[in-house]
């Protein structure tokens, strides 16, 4: 994939620029070194890092493992201090507490209260934000029915499972109807229906005027839902730009056609072959294992019981 | 009990102790940010840390002005549901069955029965219950960084100031819900243990004055008590334990049956009206103290007895309307003996009462003799009439208590000494007289807001120490905290030289050698003056501490409940303002270096 995308542009500056008022988080040289007890440095998570993500978007931000995402992340929300540099939001500095009133945050783990169940977990975050009780309890109830938890909403949140703590981990962020929305590596731990309609969700947050900041090193999600993207490697930033232009690969063409004939197949080869082009690939598409296990789940919502086999 | 520690007049104790302890808090709020300062300097050097402290100065004035209440109880819920769903409400089980257990091995047979299940039942309420503030304060908050779980919450418009104040708020009212449960079943567990009766075991007619029959009752709870009747049917039994009950007989010749009413005077609440002390040496002559018998820096002094010496008391607030039947004097006087004597028979003693007024009609009463022992406190009855010597012709005539109090309602008591090369000693709180008693449930619910008060300055000290700490380095911090508290006292004796033996290296030394604490250490210059001056060093922080510590011993009110004495409003405002500024200071530290704490590092 890096191999792919390297000759595309390195700078953001194929974008439209946009009003200054436009701009939901901007940070200026942002570098953070982890440093242990006696002050002596750690690690260099991130180096020298300038972003700017505008009302709007979907700005991804990916890397392989240990290469700052969440640094990125924690600083922008307050949790880690820059050692240099500064981070703003909605031009406020990330120190202050005031920002988090339109903020949304997904952690890397869902990081909740195990002895608390589904429904008093988000009626405390709730409260956190100072909600009336009869909205809160409306929005509570709308959260839960959203993340699909409706079946266990009273149970302690000790005897979840990742996947069910992950979705109440979303409801907790979107508790506030938040401007920005955080998430760090929103789709681990969800299973494929799961990933989907968090996918579905971020776009339609998108749709609602949101902005949205993701973090992943699973690039086809990255890839399905982000306008914008930025690539950390060992907290440095090595590409930043929009998905379908990074995306786009100038030299390669791909075939893919529906009731073909044999004959038809010889003639576009040697087509191919008169353009002096080098057949790559051409054969029957197949579905992915994605789409598949998905249409199972569908299909068993519609129809419960055990599904009948392709060849019965 | 004596009140040596006394109960501190309001005023003296508002522009004395109550200023200085504002300086303390003051310094603890200055240390807080030095503190911030030295950490964040050490993290990001001198300049940066003093920007982010000043910063962080300006952003707390924002913060008050955002505090949200409903956010603090969303805070101070968690908390509570936290420790709840922890079980830590078993720790109410374990009190009962402690006092379950408890009926076993308190000795029956004590002289005063109540003063040892009222001090063992609070006791082990106030160990309990700092206990478990210890643990809940000081591990909660550490957890949550750990967990992580905080990420979730500061990430919202969560202010530091919530978050340490609805810690603070929600453990307390954990420890309250234990607390008040605990304070009732100590009550029934107090006034079923003591509550007994009596039958009549024998009578017989008797003709002294106005009783009629005499007897005995029978042997219950581990002891029995002689009885008098009198011609009205009533009467009543001689104090045995600390108690005594009414008799009352019903039916004539052998058809007469007798009973016996619940125990009087074990759960009480005396209040000591106090007055103020002067002394008259040998000669007559006015003197500022008494005599020292050898204590340096004793807290009483002596009077000798068979001379003109004496120790003269002045109460305020003497009137009819107060005291109609008059009142009752109890006095705690020390026996010092130049010669042994007979040690069974007390030191003869004599109480005169005076008007203050030169110009009185009625100048003193006539020489009331008591006998004062060791160790024993006695009641003296001062009735309405009594008897009065004539200002004109010194004869002795029938006349009123309240002739000898002048217009402001002063009266003085003059005690001496009789015996001959034999000494009182005494203090301004030795004398008192008593009021009418106060409910002794409402006392015993004064002792719990003490106990109560600790638990709450424990919580917070447990809080603000885990916003830096780890859970078991915060505890380690918190319980030291704690200890050098309840022995501030001995901590400023030891420092100043009053405690003797040296400091800890020093006493480390004298023990292991097994030398006398008065004697020089016999190790030569150098090596003593190492010890010595790292015990100063030592001996120095530990009295800074201690001033800045709260002196939870101030705390423990359980000594006046257990023997019977009415917890002072006074000494309660006193308690409640002081752990009110030391819970506030603590807050306001732990807020800020919450604040300062980079929470995800
Ligand atoms: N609290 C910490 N103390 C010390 N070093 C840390 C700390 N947190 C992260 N690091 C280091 O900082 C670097 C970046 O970590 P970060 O968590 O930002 O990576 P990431 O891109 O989110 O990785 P992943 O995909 O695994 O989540 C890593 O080298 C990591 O070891
Ligand atoms: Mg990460």
């Amino acid at each position: 994939m890096a191999d792919q995308v390297a000759e595309a542009a390195p700078s953001s500056a194929d974008d439209k620029p946009q009003a200054e008022s436009d701009v939901v988080i901007e940070t200026r040289n942002l570098s953070k070194v982890y440093r242990d007890f006696w002050g002596r440095q750690k690690v260099q998570a991130l180096k020298a890092l300038d972003l700017e993500v505008r009302k709007g978007e979907i700005f991804g931000l990916l890397g392989p493992n240990g290469s700052g995402k969440s640094t990125t992340i924690k600083l922008l929300l307050g949790l880690l201090f820059p050692t240099s540099g500064e981070a703003l939001i909605f031009g406020r500095d990330s120190s202050d507490v005031g920002k988090n009133e339109r903020i949304g945050y997904l952690p890397e783990e869902s990081y909740l209260y195990k002895f608390l169940n589904a429904v008093e977990t988000l009626d405390f975050y709730g409260r956190l934000f100072d909600m009336p009780a009869d909205v809160r309890a409306d929005r509570v109830n709308e959260l839960i029915t959203m993340v699909g938890l409706d079946w266990a909403k009273r149970r302690q949140l000790k005897e979840y499972s990742k996947g069910m703590t992950r979705r109440i981990g979303l409801a907790q962020a979107l508790i506030n109807d938040p401007e920005l929305v955080l998430l760090d590596e929103p789709t681990s731990g969800l299973d494929p229906l799961g990933t989907r309609e968090m996918k579905d969700l971020i776009l339609r947050l998108r749709d609602e005027g949101k902005t949205v900041v993701m973090c992943s090193h699973l690039l086809a999600d990255v890839q399905d839902v982000c306008d914008r993207i930025a690539i950390l490697h060992q907290g440095e930033l090595k590409e930043l730009g929009r998905v379908d232009t990074l995306l786009t690969v100038k030299d390669m063409t791909q075939v893919r056609a529906e009731s073909l004939t044999k004959e038809a197949e010889e003639e576009i080869r040697a087509v191919i072959e008169k353009h002096g082009g080098n057949l790559v690939a051409m054969e029957n598409p197949t579905t992915t294992l994605e789409e598949l296990f998905l249409n199972i789940v569908r299909d068993s919502d519609e129809k419960p019981g055990r599904r009948s086999t392709q060849d019965g | 009990m004596t009140f040596d520690q006394g109960i501190p007049d309001f005023g003296e104790w508002l522009f004395g102790g109550f200023v200085v302890s504002l300086i303390r808090v003051a310094l603890l709020i200055v240390g807080g940010f030095l503190i911030g300062f030295l950490i964040s300097s050490a993290r990001r050097g001198p300049v940066e840390g003093f920007y982010s402290v000043s910063k962080v100065i300006a952003s707390s004035v924002v913060d008050l002005i955002n505090w949200s209440v409903p956010r603090t109880i969303a805070m101070a819920m968690l908390a509570v549901q936290e420790a709840i769903r922890r079980r830590v409400l078993i720790a109410f089980v374990v009190f009962v069955v402690i006092i379950l257990f408890a009926g076993w091995y308190l000795d029956v047979q004590s002289d005063n029965p109540a003063r040892l299940y009222l001090s063992f039942v609070l006791t082990a309420s106030n160990y309990l219950v700092v206990l478990l503030a210890l643990f809940l304060s000081t591990f909660s908050l550490p957890a949550d960084i750990k967990n992580r779980t905080i990420y979730t919450v500061v990430t919202k418009p969560v202010r530091s100031w919530e978050i340490v104040l609805g810690r603070i708020l929600g453990f307390v009212t954990v420890g309250t819900m234990l607390l008040v449960p605990m304070a009732i079943v100590s009550y029934f567990f107090v006034a079923r243990g003591l509550s007994h009766d009596h039958t009549v075991a024998q009578v017989e007619a008797a003709s002294a004055g106005d009783v009629t029959h005499e007897g005995e009752t029978s042997f219950d709870s581990h002891h029995r008590h002689t009885f008098k009747m009198y011609s009205d049917g009533t009467g009543e039994t001689d104090v045995v334990t600390s108690h005594w009950h009414q008799v009352t007989k019903s039916g004539d010749g052998d058809s007469a049956a007798y009973e016996f009413g619940p125990p009087i005077g074990l759960l009480q609440a005396r209040v000591p009206v106090f007055g103020s002390l002067r002394f008259k040496d040998r000669a007559g002559a006015d003197t500022a103290k008494g005599i020292n018998v050898g204590h340096e820096w004793s807290y009483r002094s002596y009077i000798e007895g068979g001379t003109l010496a004496a120790a003269i008391w002045t109460f305020e607030g003497v009137t009819p309307q107060r005291y109609p039947d008059g009142f009752d004097l109890e006095m705690n006087l020390r026996v010092f003996r130049t010669f042994k004597g007979d040690m069974e028979k007390g030191i003869l003693g004599s109480i005169v009462l005076r008007n203050p007024d030169p110009s009185a009609k009625v100048r003193r009463s006539e020489a009331i003799n008591f006998t004062a022992k060791e160790f024993s406190s006695d009641k003296q009855t001062i009735p309405k009439s009594i008897r009065v010597v004539d200002n004109q012709d010194g004869s002795i005539r029938d006349g009123d208590l309240f002739d000898l109090v002048d217009s402001e309602g002063q009266i003085e008591v003059w005690v001496q000494c009789g015996e001959r090369a034999q000494y009182y000693g005494m203090a301004e709180r030795d004398v008192y007289i008593l009021d009418h008693d106060a409910p002794f449930i409402a006392n015993l619910a004064k002792g719990y807001v003490g106990i109560w008060l600790q638990m709450v300055m424990v919580t917070a000290f447990g809080v603000m120490f885990s916003t830096f700490l780890s859970g078991a380095v915060a505890m380690m911090a918190t319980l030291s905290s704690i200890v050098i508290g309840y022995f501030s006292t001995f901590i400023l004796d030891v420092a100043t030289g009053t405690q003797q033996g040296g400091g800890p290296l020093e006493a480390l030394y004298r023990i292991l050698t097994q030398s006398n604490v008065q004697v020089d250490l016999e190790i030569g210059q150098a090596p003593t003056s190492v010890i010595q001056g790292f015990d100063m060093v030592f001996m120095m922080f530990m009295r800074a501490m201690a001033g800045l510590l709260p002196n939870y011993s101030k705390f423990s009110t359980t000594q006046y409940v257990a023997y019977g004495y009415n917890i002072d409003g006074t000494l309660l405002s006193i308690q409640l303002i002081t752990a009110f500024c030391y819970v506030f200071g603590v807050s306001l530290i732990a807020y800020y270096l919450l604040k300062n704490r980079e929470i995800a590092a």
